[in-house]
């Protein structure tokens, strides 16, 4: 006989799970009873936002489902945020939530909250286990949801009861979904369109999404893009799938995308678009998208298309499936020569990414770190100004080398989101960059990164703003400042030292002054080689601005370069 | 108006992620039956849609894991689906039963 929680935790094990993130409480109880010596490890965090979003940056950083546990009621509620954010960007996240005894559900008991009524519309799959018997099959069933087309969260709620209970269990077993019939089979049928559509193309660009990297067609997808040689950018979450130094690669594309990019994508006469949902960050004012283009999108997930614009050629399937298979028919086709588009697209006039490049402190600071980070490292970035920096500035390599909660704009995301990825690639340099409004609201997570020794490297750009939402008002609320103002900032290197985590502070000369250059090198270097977790707090000028910018309601081609 | 019909596995929460998808759009709903057939169940909604809010929903109610099919077609009068709702009381009768019975218990 094995108790309810025996058989949750066997069945993890057979999904190939061998490490959670979690917080315990009243209703999980025996789940963490059982723990011991079940082959599952279990990383406490120190809040379960902290939880969901480190169980996201394991699985971000890997590709395996993230799993994160809580208990009933707040402990429930407060994964929302998390699974929110999963199913934005897609991540495969199963999530198990304790409940209260199975006779007590519906009456209000104490923490008891409908976690599967609050997360209908943020999880692809959800049940509210009603018997002990169930176990195995549920947890086959969310897993295999999780992981399968585009990739999601799921929820499993777990009555105490049936955790306690026993029964004879047969071991684990595997889920096989019903087939839809409306599902249609990807074939090669597309190929023959969409040679069409390139041979009459002049000005063809390719936006690549995080789909690319989601399915693993990172390869076959620079493959293609190498022998089409058509100007190319990248959402945030594409970062990384296109080797940015090739010649026809622009940068990233959208609200703060480069110049080229942007300007390109507003010109092009025929989008190909690998992965990506086309949401409004990328578009700018969605009914001036891409104006002149016919749009071919290479997609998973149906209810992806058609939400801007209609599309030209729908492709749906796996990219993995549907992008060697017209690799394998274009590279026989005759194209045009697009070599004077590319050579515009890509020319120098519009490669310019800031009119004050390198004059500006955070975007040098941020440089220098770059500069010094090894090859293969991962940057986990928070939400704001510095995200964009960052993701501007990054040149990853690594198709896992970037994250970022794009979709949700989630802040508090990236240091337990570091946590999840370093303890996942403990060989990499994984570097954490905030700004101080995110940090301040997964701080808890410093005593987990002590705890476990975990050698995250850890920025904070301090601006002692609310810095976007300050750039939004000064730029369109007349400078109104309400309530974005943090002057009052704790001190961020004592906090960091009162978590026993060595912490430092650099100031803008460090990055401008010429004469302390060397040292400031020195210093970043140490930082990042340190083999123990590190604090590094940037304090930079407050009013600096995010370039290029698109305004709300504007199309990409009248981004804002510079103060007007 | 358009009518829909989302034929679907009965499994938990299936019927609620399909009428989520239209809650989360704001979109009136001025009726909504869901009933068994013979292998599945069917849910038909009257919806008040534009042409791009029906694609829209199409695709995502096709994304709901349990979904098996997504039908438009030409919308009947509303009485004409209303037509087999008898109105009954409110609250429903046992607990007006119930509570009679209390009452008497009490006096």
């Amino acid at each position: 006989m094995h108790k309810g929680a025996e058989i949750v935790l066997q069945c993890l094990r057979a999904e190939g799970v061998d490490l959670v993130f979690g917080y315990p409480g009243g209703a999980i109880m025996p789940l963490y009873d059982a723990l011991n010596g079940s082959g599952v490890r279990h990383i406490l965090t120190r809040h379960e936002q902290g939880a969901v979003f480190a169980a996201e940056g394991y699985a971000r950083s890997t590709g395996k489902v993230g799993v994160a546990i809580a208990t009933s009621g707040p402990g429930a509620t407060n994964l929302v945020t998390g699974i929110a954010d999963a199913k934005m960007d897609s991540v495969p996240l199963v999530c198990i939530t304790g409940q209260v005894r199975t006779p007590l559900i519906g009456t209000d008991a104490f923490q008891e909250t409908d976690v599967f009524g609050m997360t209908l519309s943020l999880t692809k799959w959800s049940r509210l286990v009603r018997t002990i018997d169930e176990i195995p099959a549920v947890i086959a069933e969310a897993f295999y949801w999780a992981r399968s087309g585009r990739p999601g969260p799921v929820m499993i709620d777990l009555p105490v009861d049936l955790l306690k209970a026993s029964t004879e269990f047969r071991g684990p077993v595997k889920f096989q979904p019903h087939p839809k019939p409306a599902d249609l089979a990807t074939d090669s049928a597309f190929c023959d369109n969409l040679i069409a559509l390139l041979q009459h193309a002049r000005k063809p660009v390719a936006l690549v999404g995080a789909g690319a990297k989601l399915s693993g067609a990172t390869d076959d997808l620079r493959r293609l893009l190498d022998h089409l040689q058509v100007p190319t950018f990248a959402t945030v979450h594409g970062l990384g799938a296109v080797n940015p130094d090739k010649s026809y690669y622009l940068g990233m594309v959208g609200m703060h995308g480069t110049r080229a990019a942007n300007m390109a994508l507003s010109e092009t006469d025929l989008l190909l678009v690998f992965g990506a949902r086309l949401d409004d960050r990328v578009t700018g004012e969605p009914t001036r998208f891409a104006p002149h283009a016919r749009i071919v999108h290479f997609e998973i997930d149906p209810a992806q298309l058609d939400r801007v614009r209609p599309c030209e050629l729908p492709v749906i399937g796996d990219l993995a499936e549907t992008i060697p298979m017209f690799y394998s028919q274009v590279k026989r086709a005759s194209l045009p020569n697009w070599n004077e588009w590319r050579s515009i697209a890509c020319g120098p006039e519009r490669a310019e990414l800031d009119p004050r490049g390198f004059s500006e402190p955070t975007i040098r600071f941020i440089d220098e770190l770059f500069r010094h980070l090894p090859e293969n490292s991962i940057v986990v970035t928070d939400v704001g100004q510095h995200q964009m920096w960052a993701a501007q500035r990054y040149r990853s390599r690594f198709p896992r080398g970037f994250m970022t909660s794009g979709g949700l704009g989630a802040m508090g995301f990236a240091l337990p989101a570091a946590i999840g990825a370093q303890l996942a690639n403990p060989e990499a340099t994984v570097l954490c960059i905030s700004g101080d409004g995110g940090f301040q609201m997964n701080i808890q997570e410093l005593a987990t990164v002590k705890r476990l020794n975990l050698p995250v490297k850890l920025v904070i750009v301090d601006n002692k703003y609310l810095g976007m939402v300050r750039q939004w008002q000064q730029l369109f609320y007349n400078r109104n400042y309400a309530e974005t103002d943090m002057s009052d900032n704790p001190n961020f290197v004592a906090i960091g030292y009162a978590y026993g985590i060595n912490s430092r502070r650099m100031r803008v000369d460090g990055v401008m002054d010429p004469d302390l250059a060397e040292e400031s090198a020195n210093a970043i270097q140490n930082f990042l080689s340190s083999p123990n977790p590190e604090l590094l707090v940037f304090e930079c000028p407050p009013e600096a601005n995010v370039y290029p910018m698109v305004p709300a309601g504007a199309a990409l081609s009248e981004m804002l370069l510079e103060e007007e | 108006m358009q009518v829909f019909h989302v034929l679907y596995r009965n499994t938990q929460g299936t019927l609620m992620r399909i009428l989520t998808a239209v809650s989360r759009r704001g979109i009136e709903m001025p009726f909504v039956q869901a009933e068994p057939t013979d292998q599945w169940h069917k849910v038909t909604l009257l919806l008040d849609v534009n042409p791009r809010q029906i694609g829209q929903l199409s695709r995502d109610w096709h994304a709901v894991v349990d979904v098996i099919d997504v039908r438009a077609g030409a919308p009947k009068d509303v009485a004409e689906y209303s037509e087999a709702w008898a109105v009954k009381p409110h609250p429903p009768s046992p607990v007006i039963a119930a509570r009679e019975a209390a009452s008497g218990a009490l006096a």
